[in-house]
């Protein structure tokens, strides 16, 4: 009798973990990566959500105590490790990003297939020209259980005109091709400006000219 | 006839004329007032049936199911299962059978009629998923911290006070469905939602159910009737394997990628919309038309994406992008596992209809 309902809770607890499999990813890692380009600035967000299947795998990798808790340096380095594996190069030249900000779900809801963590990074272009210029990506962490995604977001400034973007089959690496068009020329403004102290000059120079003297 | 009473005639006559130009107008315009838009008249019963919803409820359930309009429930939404994740609002569990029928009959004036079809095959999918299991294994947990499944396990809340005039927001969501309707006077926006399915095909008392399965045929057949050329701006070479702007992406907007509507016959074109209708026609018809008519104006803009095997019955992905729309159809490594969003980039949760 005992080892009947030993073996209906073992029955309830597979189908349980079965529904919870069904229901989100189960074996993969999801990594999605968006990026932006402005006239001198690269941007990176990147999404992490581990599947159920392999979440344990990743709680291990950032909490090295084992203590069920992520502390500030075990997230660190954690960042450290995914951005170590990012390659970003614009027109063939690497480029190095700094993350700028991270935030880390719990590991129960990790666990739970619910979590995400994400990171934010950033790097400074050097003076580009005006013309076509080439920005890659590839990001190489955990590629044993990962599936990746990897979009341009639509560029905030008019400067700049995404042209192309290519990947390869995994989505891994990004290629995006872009036109950065000259900055405007002088704006309205200064030519007010520039009438405006003409303007005063003329007239400071009608009112103090010397009086004519008089012919007499 | 002397002067002034020439002059008083023409004063008479002048005051005449003005009184009934002025009561003609007054007419015509109680006359205009009298004869309300589709819109208004569909914000009306929407809200009455909203109304008829809080009248069922004591004070503690009023207090369960309003939120203000500016509160971060507003974007409070997810494809997860509850209580993985964690919804606001009334759940349908915990109502009793009128209080349920007044929450259907406010979906039922709030949507479409195909709109509601989905809606329920959705939550019918997701009864089918707690009693049997994935692929008829089992039965869902349900509690302890674990996933529920079933029709029970839905939620409603009101985002801002239901008014015909005031900006607020319907939301009836669980696992799977997320339906954010935002309404500002006679105006509303169903984005962003989220329609999935997860058994994507399931029987129910002797009938076959596919809650998504028009926009699966609908997009095989358009992409099967591109030419080589369309075909080969259409498909993307590599995998898309989720959502790109789901759940918790609001405020993005991607480059987008594909063929162009107008690079498509008008053959192609209306079946372009066609698919497109799916996501747009879930509201109202009194909205879900005018909705239609601004996604087609952008026909240079909007793009047709494709990522996946082209035979139907195969896992595949497709986008529809424009200026202000973008529906995302991501099949969840099979076909019977489905998550889709519906987003306006310029509209979602009412950005340009509720300003206050």
């Amino acid at each position: 009798m005992r080892g009947g309902r030993r073996a209906a809770l073992v029955l309830v607890l597979a189908l349980a973990a079965g529904a919870v499999l069904s229901a989100h990813r189960r074996d993969e890692y999801l990594q999605a990566a968006r990026l932006t380009v402005d006239p001198a600035r690269v941007g990176v967000e990147l999404d992490m959500t581990p599947g159920i299947a392999v979440a344990d795998a990743v709680i291990a990798s950032i909490d090295r105590d084992r203590d069920g808790r992520f502390s500030a340096d075990e997230t660190r380095a954690y960042v450290g490790e995914v951005s170590a594996a990012w390659r970003v190069a614009i027109d063939g030249q690497r480029l190095p990003l700094d993350v700028t900000a991270s935030s880390f779900a719990d590991p129960d809801a990790l666990r739970r297939g619910e979590g995400t963590i994400r990171l934010e990074a950033s790097g400074a272009l050097p003076h580009l020209a005006a013309g076509s210029h080439r920005l890659a990506f590839d990001n190489g962490y955990r590629r044993d259980i990962s599936v990746y995604l990897a979009n341009a977001l639509v560029p905030r400034s008019e400067r700049v005109a995404i042209a192309g973007q290519a990947r390869d089959a995994d989505q891994r690496q990004l290629t995006i091709d872009y036109d950065l068009r000259e900055e405007a020329a002088a704006p309205l403004p200064s030519l007010w400006l520039f009438a405006g102290v003409a303007g005063v000059s003329l007239a400071a120079v009608f009112l103090l000219r010397p009086p004519r003297a008089a012919r007499g | 006839m002397p002067r002034f009473v020439r002059l008083a005639s023409f004063a008479a006559l002048a005051l005449a004329a003005g009184i009934s130009t002025t009561a003609l107008a007054q007419r015509g315009g109680a006359s205009a007032r009298s004869a309300a838009s589709p819109q208004a008249e569909a914000t009306a019963r929407i809200v009455a049936a909203a109304q008829a919803v809080l009248a069922t409820l004591d004070e503690a359930g009023k207090a369960r199911v309003l939120f203000a309009f500016d509160s971060p429930q507003r974007t409070n939404w997810s494809n997860l299962p509850s209580p993985m994740f964690q919804r606001n609002g009334l759940r349908l569990a915990d109502l009793s059978a009128p209080q349920r029928d007044a929450v259907m009959s406010l979906l039922s004036a709030a949507l479409s009629a195909d709109g509601y079809r989905k809606v329920h095959e959705i939550m019918d999918g997701d009864e089918v998923l707690r009693t049997q299991g994935s692929g008829g294994r089992g039965r869902g947990p349900g509690g302890g911290g674990g996933p529920s499944f079933g029709k029970d396990q839905y939620f409603l809340a009101f985002v801002g006070t239901p008014s015909v005039s005031a900006p607020w927001m319907l939301q009836f969501g669980g696992h799977h469905l997320a339906i954010n309707l935002t309404m500002a006077g006679s105006q509303a926006t169903m984005a962003p939602s989220l329609p999935a399915a997860q058994p994507a095909t399931y029987t129910i008392e002797g009938r076959t159910v596919r809650p998504l399965g028009k926009e699966n045929d609908k997009a095989f057949a358009l992409i099967n009737a591109l030419d080589e050329t369309q075909r080969g701006q259409a498909i993307l070479n590599y995998r898309v394997a989720d959502l790109v702007l789901g759940a918790g992406k609001d405020g993005r907007t991607i480059q987008p990628e594909g063929i162009r509507a107008s690079a498509l016959t008008p053959a192609q074109q209306t079946m372009l919309w066609d698919i497109a209708r799916e996501w747009a026609g879930i509201v109202h018809d009194a909205f879900g038309e005018p909705r239609m008519a601004e996604i087609r104006s952008s026909v240079n803009d909007t793009y047709f994406a494709w990522s996946g095997p082209t035979t139907n019955g195969s896992a595949a992905y497709f986008r529809i992008q424009g200026p202000t729309l973008v529906i995302e159809y991501a099949p969840q490594g099979g076909v019977d596992h489905i998550h889709t969003i519906y987003r306006d980039p310029t509209n979602d949760y009412g950005a340009k209809i509720a300003r206050r």
